[in-house]
């Protein structure tokens, strides 16, 4: 199955370091990755590993020191392809309704208001947000918030669809909820997802596969794939005996 | 596999030098990690460069303008003067008392004598009245609406009628500067301990601290950065104040000898004055400041 | 235990009536006894009767109060419009901060009000010198404010607009200066207060017209209950237009609601 996949993404010999004056501080070491269309990859590691500046790099928001990004075969240096990016905390404007968020990438390419304010509906719709158009954010929950950013990167027309921790600093319920949720609207609209995150449960509820990142720096130690159907229950035999098997794999972070 | 661009010849020599290296050294990765770091800082240094070029032509552009405008006619003597007169005025005036009957230092020492006076007294006075207000309700509900009528009129409104009833001297003027100051003490002092982090609060009253107790030892300290900044507000006040009064009513003082620099049509002597002013005032909020990082030396900065 | 608590309310509430009575009564005890020097209450509210009904120096009390506005507004307008300009710029591009900066710097320390004898050794007593001090009054907080604004904006939010690849005017327009908002106001609200203050002192010394010359005029004519009555109108203008600027804020930012 996986030799048919096209391959949407793929991170080659990945390596980023940064420097002061005097030391160099190694995030990233020699990482490389085949990310297959309409996938939903999962890449788990332990905190501050270096997985927020992985994101960034594919995001273009950061270069690497070494190696390179390829979109669909082309060279990506962040300024050609689009990409969604859903962040770790909450990144939608205080200052902008909903609405006004999501269209906030078809705003950034010129696209005229009536139309990039149907784009907008179709997607606050799709995360289950409708009737919360003219909102502000400071009237939404958490996850709402996070479904708002979610609705934005989908609005971009992303090409892949990234998201760093989003449901981190959700409490417990709501984060089952999310997860779910995520599922749902990836099912519904289809796009290659790369998911970052800490939690085991999550990476083996929600991935296709499960990149197992090591501490710092960063090194791919191991590629999971969960042969579970969706949806996922979190107390089957199965289930459990991935968890533990990835749970004695993963290094502690400091 | 590139080397990295190089922006110096120089480098790129080196470049050259680093990829034979490459091909006889095993461990690529470190080679090219050193020359990262060393084009790294060279890029920075670069950075820096630039901006200091920049900020000193600024400055001499600035200065230039200023000297040729005067120097070439453009604008008449009377009006301006270049800086090079304005420096020679300033060192002038240290010992001559023309032309109007003190020396600059005398002046000075005038001004920054009053501005001390009230300025110190108001901080006195001001932050603990704040601080009890903030804390003690007996207190708040006491001098505050007192406090909200003296608020709004501007220290400067006060001058006429202090004068009218104090008379010129330095009585009037510090009484001014005391208002000036001691508004921003109060207020600030006042936010500080309401805004004091009530979990610190219910951690003393579990820990069987008294009210006092938890006044002294938890709301104060914690009061302090917004103490300070009270206390710079009100500097500034004070300093700009005692400015006004002055140039209102006075016979000596820095005020005093811009406004007479005005009716003398001496604008060197308005602009010595004036930097001067500007000096004063960045040197005392340097040294509050200074004061600040040894008394709360774990404020919080961005 | 009910009634306890209920007698320290009705004392706390008491409290500020017995403070402004005591003062008012210490006003009425000191100027009962020199007349002269300190008008009674009374004498003030006649005053500023007389005030409403009669000009001073052929200008009525509102007349004035427009004289002294329209400086600080004409003022003020054009100092929001360039300052918030130029602390954009300074705070967006680290070039322009550098080359204007330490320009700032040396002007920065000098009080506006010492501009006063310069600015009117150039421009005479008219009203142009008086809008010159006030925007240099205000001039210089707002552009300090916009630029430390611009400064503190979460770098998490320019973050999505360079994944949006949004350019740098929508960026600015749309990330930059909303967020901005709260230091721009902080700004506007220094640089009011300020503009206020500059604009009574220099009427106070070179003026035909404005409250700061009502003050001047019962100075000069040992009209003790006008200099009152000034400085009681000054303090009400400052702070209505304190909370008109409030209100303002809290209109143009509908999202603030929440935030204290």
């Amino acid at each position: 199955m996986e030799s048919r996949a096209k391959i949407k993404l793929s991170l080659k010999n990945i390596s980023k370091s940064f420097y002061s004056r005097k030391e160099t501080f190694e995030a990233i070491n020699n990482v490389s990755i085949d990310v297959y269309d309409n996938e939903f990859l999962v890449l788990l590691g332990p905190g501050q590993c270096g997985k927020t500046v992985l994101l960034n790099i594919i995001a273009g928001l950061e270069t690497p020191t070494q190696g390179e990004v390829k979109v669909e075969g082309q060279k990506n240096d962040g300024a050609s392809s689009d990409v969604g990016l859903v962040f770790q905390k909450t990144a939608i404007f205080p200052w902008k309704t909903v609405i006004e968020n999501v269209e906030f990438g078809p705003l950034a390419k010129g696209v005229p208001k009536s139309e990039r304010r149907d784009k907008a509906r179709y997607f606050i719709e799709l995360v289950g947000l409708k009737g919360f158009e003219n909102a502000y954010p400071h009237q939404l929950s958490g996850g709402m918030k996070q479904r708002v950013g979610i609705a934005r990167a989908y609005c971009n027309d992303p090409e892949v669809l990234l998201m760093d921790e989003p449901f981190g600093a959700l409490d417990a319920q709501t984060r089952y909820q999310m997860e779910d949720e995520v599922l749902r609207i990836w099912e519904k609209e289809k796009r290659t997802v790369i998911f970052v995150t800490n939690n085991i449960e999550e990476a083996v509820y929600l991935g296709d596969r499960i990149v197992l990142l090591s501490s710092c720096p960063a090194k791919v130690k191991e590629i999971y794939t969960p042969d579970l159907p969706r949806p996922r229950d979190y107390v089957d035999a199965l289930f459990l005996e991935l968890r533990e098997k990835i749970s004695n794999n993963t290094d502690l972070a400091l | 596999m590139d080397c990295l661009p190089g922006f110096f010849i120089r480098k790129s020599r080196a470049c050259k030098k680093e990829r034979v290296k490459l091909v006889e050294n095993n461990d690529n990765k470190i080679a090219n990690t050193m020359s990262s770091i060393e084009v790294e800082n060279q890029n920075r240094k670069k950075e820096r460069l630039r901006l200091t070029v920049l900020s000193i032509s600024g400055m001499m552009i600035f200065l230039a303008l200023w000297q040729i405008s005067v120097g070439f006619g453009w604008i008449p003597k009377k009006f301006l003067a270049p800086p090079t007169e304005v420096l020679k005025s300033f060192a002038i005036k240290f010992y001559d008392t023309r032309p109007d009957g003190s020396t600059l230092l005398v002046h000075f020492i005038s001004s920054f004598y009053i501005a001390l006076v009230g300025f110190t007294s108001a901080v006195v006075i001001g932050t603990p009245l704040g601080l009890l207000m903030g804390y003690y309700k007996v207190f708040d509900k006491l001098v505050k609406p007192v406090f909200e009528l003296i608020r709004p009129i501007p220290p400067i409104a006060w001058i006429p009628l202090s004068v009218l009833w104090l008379g010129i001297g330095t009585t009037a003027k510090s009484y001014i500067i005391f208002l000036a100051a001691f508004v921003p003490c109060v207020i600030n002092s006042y936010t500080g301990v309401r805004l004091t982090n009530p979990v610190l609060i219910n951690v003393a009253k579990t820990c069987g601290a008294s009210k006092w107790k938890i006044f002294i030892r938890v709301c104060v300290p914690s009061a302090l950065p917004l103490v300070f900044t009270g206390i710079r507000i009100a500097l500034g006040n004070a300093w700009s104040t005692l400015v006004a009064a002055e140039l209102l009513a006075s016979t000596a003082g820095l005020g005093y000898m811009i406004q007479q620099g005005r009716s003398l049509v001496r604008p060197d002597i308005i602009i010595v004055g004036m930097l001067t002013i500007g000096l004063t005032g960045a040197l005392m909020a340097f040294a509050v400041g200074s004061l600040e990082n040894k008394v709360v030396p774990w404020r919080v900065r961005k | 235990m009910i009634e306890k608590k209920t007698a320290k309310d009705i004392i706390f509430s008491i409290l500020p009536v017995v403070s402004i009575a005591f003062l008012f009564a210490l006003w009425v005890y000191v100027s009962g006894k020199n007349p002269d020097f300190f008008p009674t209450p009374a004498m003030t509210i006649e005053r500023l009767n007389d005030l409403i009904k009669f000009p001073v120096s052929r200008i009525s009390v509102f007349g004035h109060i427009w004289a002294s506005l329209q400086r600080v507004l004409i003022a003020f307008g054009i100092a929001i419009i360039t300052g918030i300009s130029l602390g954009l710029a300074m705070g967006w591009n680290k070039y322009v901060h550098a080359f204007l900066g330490p320009i700032f710097e040396i002007l920065r320390p000098i009080p506006p009000i010492a501009w006063i004898p310069l600015v009117i050794l150039w421009f005479g007593v008219g009203e142009f010198p008086k809008i010159l001090l006030v925007f240099i009054g205000s001039f210089i907080p707002i552009v300090l404010n916009t630029f430390t604004g611009v400064k503190m904006v979460e770098p998490i939010y320019l973050n999505v607009g360079k994944v949006m690849k949004a350019s740098t005017l929508l960026k600015l327009m749309h990330i930059v200066l909303p967020a901005s908002v709260p230091a721009i106001f902080a700004g506007l609200k220094a640089a009011l207060s300020s503009g206020w203050m500059v604009v009574v002192a220099a009427e106070m010394i070179a003026s035909r017209s404005g409250v700061g010359f009502l003050i001047t005029r019962g100075s000069e004519s040992y009209d003790i209950a006008l200099i009152l009555c000034g400085m009681i109108i000054i303090g009400i203008v400052g702070a209505v237009l304190s909370v008109i600027l409030t209100y303002v804020e809290r209109w143009l930012c509908p999202w603030r609601a929440e935030q204290k």
